[in-house]
């Protein structure tokens, strides 16, 4: 299968290279003759040699790159920003950087038709399955070990582990490019004001609901679409209670991986929670941003489980003062497998060149400009959310208490960091949104939901239609 | 032949080709086309993204899954109650506004509605304005558990018990409450509908009508709805699909399906299908015909209810 689809790759490249050597002559001559590209590169829209630092996958001057970025939270600036960087260190080369909302129904019909942009950001709610179109994916080990723009290998470049949620079977067929840190956010005025503390452990954590409940306020709150951030809350919980075992089971959907005994008694403590009225109710019937809205702008709740995002999201409905600070999410015991500064991050917005795109060489080139030194710290500085490149944050974090306390944690955790990917790869978010819903809704106990995740687990692992990634 | 051949005048084929061929070009290539290959599609396990000739065949597979799905099946229960319950809410509520409209009015002197009738008209037909999307997210918002102008009115007026009530994500109220919404958007439209074809009824059977001494009730029951009936019978229809898609309410009011899936329509999990979670276009084709099946065999069965229940008696004025 997999040979099959590499020789196929192979003879599309060949054919498309076939195909753009004169076309690109033809380009060039028709602009303006006279013109020869800035550089070393000979006349006539020859390509240089394979072994050119300056363009290592071959990208033909002057020619199209098109690249399609997801339009949400971050923008599309910071893209824009990495397409100008590679026209001009490419004189005659244009990026058309443009945005999309939904991939899946926006570039369906491309891919469809063989004609996919050059390079996807294939973020959102909408994003494209990973198993849906991972063998018509370029390999993209060949950025990585190229040099930046400054001329560093890529590679040397990035933080530990960043690469593992795009390689599936040693193919890296997605870069992640955001570093997202997740934890329980809190406003840090807030819990100064009344003395309280961030939980270490579920037991911390009840104390800190009945406090709340004096307040006339609850521990957590939830919103429909995002029911599923407190399973990402409990999978991180039980991770750090039971270890890798725990993560690997989930990932590798095994036969009753949901009832390990970390996850139960995680998920047994916050149906306590529930049981004692610590969550507003209501959440079920609740638009996710106005419910969190209640958390960052009407503080009718402590704690709210999500990734870094968050500030950004929530950066016009936040309370002046509201000190947005993340903490690691609390342990069952107090000497759990892995320390409480232990914490899920993973790199996420994920981007992609298809091997069906005109321009692959512009693909690739266009994420190495991204994944240069002063892309990631232009998209560090704009978006207050760090890149899966190092060393590009400093230490006031552009003035951002949650982009401090990003670094803080990654910091403290040191090699304590892990992820997982298996709801993202099959697509489950539907599924487990539902059950989640009902669960803090207090309609499903702990055994419920239980046995429904599994059915849902069983169901992906029974279903021959869906090829499955073995973690490890 | 040779009147025939006299009869194939340039101006009766280009008339032909360009009243006829052309539409039926059109609506070969943009409607049974489309059609085919959704068929064709799901006999293959195609994902959306590669290209067609590259899925295998897996025949009757998906429909085999579709129909051990305890989701999909759920999803056309779900349907079939709309498809129930819709239809003969929102006409039962349009019938009755109409003819309050229209011949509802004061029994002495020349027949007309009640006071103040073309306002009612306006503001029921208003909703129809309206875009499903916006209705649906408008819904939303007023159904929001804390800061909804629903459970604002209802606190306000003393019913403390909806205090944070989550509408929409209660298991019990979510289906209801979306039925409720998509009745609103139509009833006005429905109602207009009916209006046209009871103005076109001539006033003098009214007159007659009361002359013989009928009530209103007799009057809507025995005269109205009998001479109108065709019109009912093509509203059922159209809501009726209405309600077998209902796609654009059901997402905008809940995303996700609904609590415990209570709200997941067909047209939803063939969206999440072809379009989330796996790609899986095959199956999402697959459930596309079956949702083309079940909302002809609806219009099947409303036609021929109809019938046996006696509208092929013509009934005319």
């Amino acid at each position: 299968m997999t040979y099959s689809l590499h020789r196929r790759g192979f003879l599309k490249g060949a054919l498309a290279a076939g195909a753009l050597i004169p076309l690109a002559a033809c380009a060039g001559g028709g602009d303006d003759p006279k013109a020869t590209p800035a550089g070393s590169e000979p006349a006539g829209g020859e390509t240089t040699t394979q072994a050119d630092p300056n363009n290592p996958f071959g990208l033909k001057v002057p020619s199209d790159v098109d690249a399609a970025i997801f339009n949400g939270g971050y923008g599309i600036a910071y893209a824009e920003f990495a397409g100008a960087m590679v026209e001009k260190q490419h004189d005659g080369v244009k990026v058309k950087v443009s945005k999309i909302q939904d991939a899946t129904t926006e570039l369906q019909p491309r891919f469809a038709g063989g004609d996919p942009p050059d390079v996807i950001d294939n973020a959102g709610k909408g994003k494209i399955g990973l198993a849906a179109i991972l063998d018509q994916l370029e390999d993209l080990n060949d950025v990585i070990d190229s040099n930046n723009y400054e001329g560093d290998p890529i590679r040397d470049t990035l933080y530990a582990g960043v690469l593992e949620p795009g390689t599936i079977d040693d193919k890296l067929a997605v870069i992640n490019y955001v570093l997202t840190v997740f934890g329980l956010w809190y406003s840090a005025s807030l819990f100064e004001e009344n003395g309280w503390e961030p939980p270490k452990t579920w037991d911390d954590a009840i104390a800190l609901g009945a406090k709340a409940k004096e307040k006339g306020k609850y521990l957590f709150l939830w919103g429909n679409e995002a029911s599923d951030y407190y399973m990402e809350l409990a999978i991180t919980s039980a991770i750090k209670e039971g270890g890798d075992e725990v993560r690997l089971a989930l990932d590798n959907l095994e036969e009753g991986c949901w009832s390990k005994p970390a996850l139960q008694a995680v998920f047994g403590k916050m149906e306590e929670i529930v049981k004692a009225g610590y969550v507003k109710p209501g959440g079920g019937g609740t638009q996710f941003t106005a419910a969190q809205a209640a958390w960052s702008q009407a503080q009718e709740a402590l704690l709210y489980p999500s990734g870094a995002w968050i500030e950004n999201e929530m950066k016009s409905q936040t309370k002046e003062d509201f000190k947005m600070t993340g903490t690691p999410v609390p342990t069952v015991t107090a000497s759990p497998s892995k320390p409480f500064e232990a914490i899920h991050s993973a790199a996420d917005e994920p981007y992609i060149v298809p091997s069906q795109g005109k321009n692959v060489a512009g693909g690739k080139e266009f994420m190495r400009a991204m994944l240069s030194k002063e892309a990631a710290t232009n998209f560090a500085k704009e978006i207050l959310s760090p890149t899966i490149v190092k060393d590009t944050v400093p230490e006031d974090g552009f003035g951002s208490t949650a982009l401090v306390s990003q670094i803080g944690m990654l910091g403290a955790a040191g090699d304590n960091v892990f992820t997982w990917k298996f709801n993202a790869f099959y697509g489950m978010g539907n599924d487990t949104v539902v059950l989640w819903n009902s669960f803090l809704d207090g309609k499903l106990s702990t055994a419920e939901l239980t046995s429904k995740l599994q059915e849902v687990t069983d169901a992906i692992r029974n279903d021959d239609a869906i090829e499955k990634f073995k973690a490890s | 032949m040779q009147r025939r051949k006299r009869h194939l005048s340039f101006d009766k084929i280009s008339f032909m080709v360009v009243f006829l061929g052309l539409p039926l070009l059109i609506y070969l290539v943009l409607v049974i086309y489309p059609f085919l290959q959704a068929v064709h599609l799901s006999l293959t396990n195609w994902r959306g993204f590669g290209p067609i000739s590259e899925a295998d065949y897996v025949w009757l597979d998906n429909y085999v899954y579709l129909f051990t799905s305890s989701k999909f099946m759920l999803a056309l229960g779900h349907n079939a109650m709309l498809a129930v319950f819709l239809p003969l809410i929102t006409i039962i509520l349009a019938l009755t506004l109409a003819i309050v409209i229209t011949v509802g009015g004061h029994s002495h002197g020349t027949i007309r509605g009640i006071r103040g009738a073309s306002f009612y008209r306006i503001v029921s037909f208003f909703p129809y304005v309206i875009p499903g999307i916006i209705i649906g997210l408008m819904w939303r918002l007023l159904l929001d558990p804390g800061m909804g102008l629903v459970n604002g009115l209802l606190t306000t007026i003393g019913l403390d018990q909806f205090k944070d009530f989550a509408w929409l994500g209660k298991e019990e109220t979510a289906m209801p409450v979306s039925m409720l919404v998509i009745v609103w958007g139509f009833v006005g439209f429905y109602m207009l509908l009916f209006i046209a074809a009871i103005k076109s009824i001539p006033s003098e059977i009214y007159e007659a009508v009361r002359i013989d001494g009928a009530g209103r009730w007799t009057t809507a029951v025995r005269v109205t709805i009998p001479l109108i009936r065709d019109n009912i019978q093509t509203a059922y229809i159209y809501m009726g699909i209405i309600a077998l898609d209902a796609f654009i309410y059901m997402v905008a009011l809940n995303p996700t399906g609904g609590p415990n899936y209570s709200t997941l329509v067909m047209s939803q999990e063939l969206f999440n299908t072809a379009f989330g979670g796996q790609n899986m276009w095959g199956r999402g084709s697959a459930m596309g015909v079956v949702l083309a099946l079940v909302t002809l065999a609806f219009s099947g069965l409303v036609f021929l209810v109809n019938r046996l229940t006696g509208g092929k008696d013509a009934v005319s004025y």
